[in-house]
């Protein structure tokens, strides 16, 4: 089938690690990824709070033109971008479907609108305030805010391990291959094919998992080695942590800017609704 | 708790058995998140998770470190990494597959019975993914304001949540979960364990029944699961205000919207921070027992 063919093209594992590595290591240096994160996340849960304590449109369509402008100055990769879009228009057929096959009236379709808004605001601002953010800044953030520090420790962990991780994967599933024999013939909508790789996908998680526990055991001895688990819980490993972490005119500058755009939206909606 | 006896975990094997979740359903993740769905009308066809690797870690290992480790692997690999974070969207899923996750390890006493096994594996996926449906038709209910106006809606939405439901558990439920996880079961049992310096699981872990099943512990499972409910729905409870009452909205005006969301809000702050005490109380108990 066409289809699996093209899937085969495009979803080569190379490709999917060059791109994974690119999305995760990829320039931080955006508009939004400057700022201070503790500020950039409470941008965040203003902005996508917003919407729910409003039904006037035009201050939806504000906010949502303001969080779109957001994520294009902070420079969101595309395959990113192209996922979200995707989805929205997904639920924008799947609503007027609903409506033409029940007989809805324009009310039903108008509130429906609102609603699909109110999530894509929502997950437009999570991109904007997320995508471009360096993962270690935002899990500082996150350790600021009250987050137990294994996550923050998780973070920085997965961070450094992603590339090593999914060489190895590919390694294993690439053995797995070289002794193995795909199938000439596909059958029904491929489905040998399609079984032939399921099958080495879920195999080479068997030697996947015992390389990862003997690495995972020297990473955790190193830690203590360190005295690792006592600098979680010590609140003066924590405050010299979170020491770099510092409001700069750049960031007033953005509360400024931010505080009036949103007022000026809400004017805008107070006094031309739609 | 002078000393360690061989079937309790240290503090470093908690966080081994943590990270070792964490790294491989996190890659598993990256997967997944990479391949394609086959859509079908309203109903979509693609792998969710590869579900047999939380589920395989959770019975060989402590299932509380497992779970929680494996919810982690997926919101920083799946979603962080990538540039993908959710923000609020991502505490939904965390409680549901966490608590799934960690039912599915507690339900395990013999790991050389296949049928016990497969059962709570089937049943661990079953209860992620029957949250997901419940939290998922009560979004639909809440969010749209006419469900029962329009003829045949109602229903129509049963059907594609229903068939949906249905199609996940085969393909993420047996295909990717339960038939990998007989197959891993009896290789990993007893060889993955050494490597990391635990003795292999036999029966439930000793003295485990209280410690892990204590009221407290219940009590906030349920309760989180319920803030995470209310989370989703307080996302969509305007549109049911403004549909069902508009007069009660003209006669309060539109200020009244603050009383029950900011109500939520409370409460969800408050469980927040009582789970965030009790976690850390918990530690400092690990950490006195460990030093003791």
């Amino acid at each position: 089938m066409e289809l699996v063919n093209r899937f085969k093209k495009t979803y080569n594992l190379e490709w999917v690690k060059l791109e994974l590595l690119k999305t995760a290591f990829g320039k931080k240096d955006s508009y939004m990824g400057r700022k201070d994160p503790r500020l950039v996340m409470v941008w965040y849960f203003i902005v996508s709070l917003l919407p729910w304590f409003t039904f006037n449109q035009t201050i939806l369509i504000g906010l949502l033109v303001y969080t779109i402008v957001t994520s294009l100055v902070s420079r969101v990769s595309p395959l990113i971008i192209g996922l979200l879009t995707i989805g929205v228009i997904s639920e924008i057929i799947y609503i007027v479907a609903l409506v033409y096959l029940f007989g809805g009236e324009w009310a039903a379709f108008s509130s429906l609108i609102t609603f699909t808004m109110k999530i894509t605001i929502m997950s437009i601002a999570s991109i904007a305030a997320f995508a471009s953010m360096d993962p270690e800044k935002l899990s500082d953030a996150l350790l600021s805010f009250g987050v137990p520090a294994q996550f923050s420790f998780a973070v920085s962990y997965g961070y450094r391990m992603l590339p090593i991780l999914l060489d190895e994967y590919q390694q294993i599933i690439l053995s797995f291959r070289l002794r193995g024999k795909a199938p000439t013939n596909g059958g029904v909508l491929k489905w040998r094919t399609i079984y032939y790789y399921s099958k080495i996908v879920v195999k080479a998680f068997y030697p996947m998992m015992l390389n990862t526990a003997k690495k995972t055991r020297t990473t955790v001895e190193a830690l203590e080695v360190k005295g690792f688990s006592y600098s979680l819980h010590d609140k003066e490993a924590k405050k010299q942590k979170l020491s770099h972490l510092k409001l700069s005119n750049q960031d007033y500058t953005f509360l400024v800017m931010s505080i009036g755009i949103l007022l000026a939206i809400y004017f805008l909606g107070k006094y031309y609704p739609i | 708790m002078n000393q360690l006896s061989r079937e309790e975990y240290s503090q470093s094997q908690k966080m081994m058995i943590f990270i070792l979740a964490m790294s491989l359903f996190g890659l598993a993740n990256l997967f997944t998140e990479l391949l394609p769905e086959f859509v079908l009308g309203p109903v979509e066809i693609s792998v969710s998770y590869l579900a047999f690797i939380p589920l395989s870690l959770v019975m060989l290992f402590h299932p509380l470190y497992a779970a929680v480790g494996a919810s982690v692997g997926e919101i920083i690999f799946g979603d962080l990494l990538l540039g993908d974070f959710g923000g609020l969207g991502e505490l939904e899923g965390f409680i549901e597959f966490t608590l799934a996750m960690y039912i599915a390890g507690l339900l395990v006493t013999n790991l050389r019975s296949k049928k016990q096994v497969g059962i709570a594996a089937i049943v661990g996926i079953g209860i992620d993914q029957m949250l997901s449906t419940i939290v998922d038709v009560g979004k639909v209910w809440v969010g749209i304001e006419e469900v029962e106006a329009v003829p045949g809606l109602p229903e129509s939405i049963l059907a594609i949540e229903g068939l949906s439901f249905v199609t996940e558990m085969i393909i993420s439920g047996v295909i990717f979960g339960l038939i990998p996880t007989l197959y891993l079961i009896p290789r990993l049992y007893g060889k993955i364990e050494p490597l990391l310096g635990i003795k292999p699981r036999e029966g439930r872990v000793k003295a485990s029944m209280t410690e892990w099943m204590s009221v407290r512990f219940v009590i906030l499972a349920i309760f989180l699961t319920f803030m995470g409910m209310v989370a989703e729905f307080m996302a969509e409870m305007d549109i049911n205000f403004a549909v069902w009452e508009p007069e009660f909205l003209e006669q309060f005006g539109d200020g009244f919207i603050w009383l029950p969301i900011s109500a939520a809000a409370i409460v969800f702050i408050v469980a927040v921070f009582t789970a965030i005490k009790w976690l850390g109380a918990s530690s400092n108990q690990d950490k006195k027992g460990k030093s003791a």
